[in-house]
């Protein structure tokens, strides 16, 4: 874009500008972040946060016990039950709405779906 | 009228429009604060199986006729399918459907507890091949054509690789990496010396969707504010908002992986390059890309940050085929797929190619 078509929009100048900074943050974020010292301290601060999420869920599982109360892998547990629940009754309702739509329609007809007889268009020499 | 004259009235036009625009801007972003959800994936569509983390959807035609062949799109692992059918108008879905295809699209919900041990095998050798059969059932043809995504096209190939026999008849990849060496930060993040992965996959079972979402980020770390602040410049622009909404919605609902899928990719993909090197073993079956002799097709993006085109690019080199094309389209990892230039040059690129392929 040249600088009298910039002057004219404003918004294309943002737009330069907002595009430089990113590829400026972004170049210099990738080469600290591409370096084997970044790659070190992530994966050691990585094993501290499960090492830490690990005891603590233990801890909080047992506390829960004692509680009588659920633990957050018996919400899940709970929770993926519910799904496949959702997901039968899904089905069920799916398979009652084409039942109905079968019957609508006359029992013996099958639904339309167009034929497969699509060609390609002809390609202009 | 005289240049003074003229000159004046430009600049009264132009303060117009900038008054008129900061208003808009005021007004639609005060909208957009308070707007839920943009409203995605829309094409008219069955769930036609269901099981676990999978699903199989088939799209309603949307044309008087269509090709024999059925076209299954299979999505990456990590993002919601609707990508491929965003907005209306801004849709490869609408596209493929309006232009003939019977289109059916193997989508991914994220995992639950108890699927964490799901393999690279149950994919390649369970969902895909279960999914064929149920397309087949369902289109009363024995032939298949793929489109997959990414990480969705790296478990065709091995899908079609281990299955040289099989019903698929032409198979086209987007941005599908198979040198991982060449996967930038990626590869430094998942350092063999540094990632303890026996200890994540142990610890978190399933890995969640921020963890994978996060890895993402950081590839690009402006790119958020950047993305806010050209949202911020185009506030007036109703057309820009939906779509950023759109993108917005996709990029946050990322989907989780099971523990022994990531730990495999981790190990057999990016370690052992083993995709690349042709010694990849899945359940027992080698699947190597050389032995694939289907007409292949692969859409690449020159500015791919996620799959770079150094890992893209040996696909063509690698694969069996005679019948293969590379196509090199402008755009980046997602923008391909549905981004504003898509439907000039990728949706049209994938319908000529694939049409002449679908009688």
């Amino acid at each position: 874009m040249t600088k009298k078509d910039q002057s004219e929009k404003p918004s294309a100048t943002f737009n330069d500008w907002v595009s430089q900074w990113e590829r400026t943050v972004d170049k210099f974020s990738n080469q600290f972040m591409g370096t084997s010292e970044f790659s070190q301290s992530i994966n050691l601060m990585q094993n501290m946060q499960l090492e830490y999420q690990r005891a603590f869920g233990e801890q909080m599982a047992k506390q829960l016990a004692n509680f009588n109360m659920p633990s957050r892998d018996d919400i899940l547990e709970l929770s993926e039950v519910m799904r496949d629940i959702d997901r039968r009754m899904a089905r069920m309702e799916t398979a009652i709405n084409k039942l109905e739509k079968g019957q609508a329609r006359g029992a013996n007809k099958k639904p339309t779906s167009p034929p497969r007889t699509k060609r390609p268009p002809v390609k202009k020499a | 009228m005289s240049a003074a004259t003229k000159k004046e009235k430009k600049i009264t036009e132009k303060m117009r429009d900038l008054v008129d625009k900061t208003i808009q801007r005021g007004v639609k972003g005060v909208q957009f604060a308070r707007s839920g959800k943009a409203n995605v994936g829309q094409s008219p569509k069955d769930l036609i199986y269901d099981r676990g983390t999978l699903k199989l959807y088939h799209y309603h035609p949307m044309s008087d006729e269509v090709y024999r062949i059925p076209v299954i799109l299979v999505m990456a692992t990590t993002n919601r399918g609707y990508i491929f059918d965003l907005l209306p108008g801004q849709s490869m879905v609408e596209y493929l459907l309006k232009r003939g295809f019977d289109v059916y699209m193997i989508d991914w919900d994220p995992p639950m507890p108890s699927e964490r041990g799901l393999s690279l095998a149950d994919y390649t050798q369970d969902f895909i091949p279960s999914c064929v059969e149920r397309v087949q059932q369902e289109s009363g043809e024995e032939d298949v054509n793929i489109i997959a995504y990414c990480m969705g096209g790296v478990l065709s190939l091995i899908y079609a690789a281990t299955h040289l026999d099989g019903p698929v008849k032409n198979l086209a990849c987007l941005t599908t990496p198979i040198n991982w060496q060449e996967m930038g930060l990626f590869n430094n993040w998942t350092n063999q010396q540094h990632l303890n992965l026996d200890k994540l996959v142990d610890t978190l079972g399933v890995i969640p969707a921020d963890f994978i979402e996060r890895s993402f980020s950081m590839l690009r770390p402006a790119a958020k504010t950047a993305g806010q602040l050209r949202l911020w410049d185009q506030m007036w622009n109703d057309e820009f908002v939906t779509s950023y909404r759109a993108f917005e919605r996709w990029g946050n609902e990322t989907i989780g992986l099971p523990g022994t899928y990531y730990k495999e990719t981790t190990q057999e993909l990016m370690w052992g390059n083993k995709l690349f090197t042709e010694e990849l073993i899945v359940a027992g079956k080698p699947a190597k890309l050389s032995e694939i002799k289907i007409p292949l097709m692969h859409i690449v993006a020159e500015h791919d940050h996620i799959a770079t085109y150094g890992a893209t690019k040996p696909l063509l080199e690698l694969a069996g085929s005679e019948d293969k094309e590379e196509v090199v389209l402008k755009g980046g990892h997602v923008s391909l797929i549905a981004g504003p230039n898509a439907v000039r040059r990728m949706w049209p690129k994938i319908n000529e190619w694939l049409g002449e392929r679908s009688v």
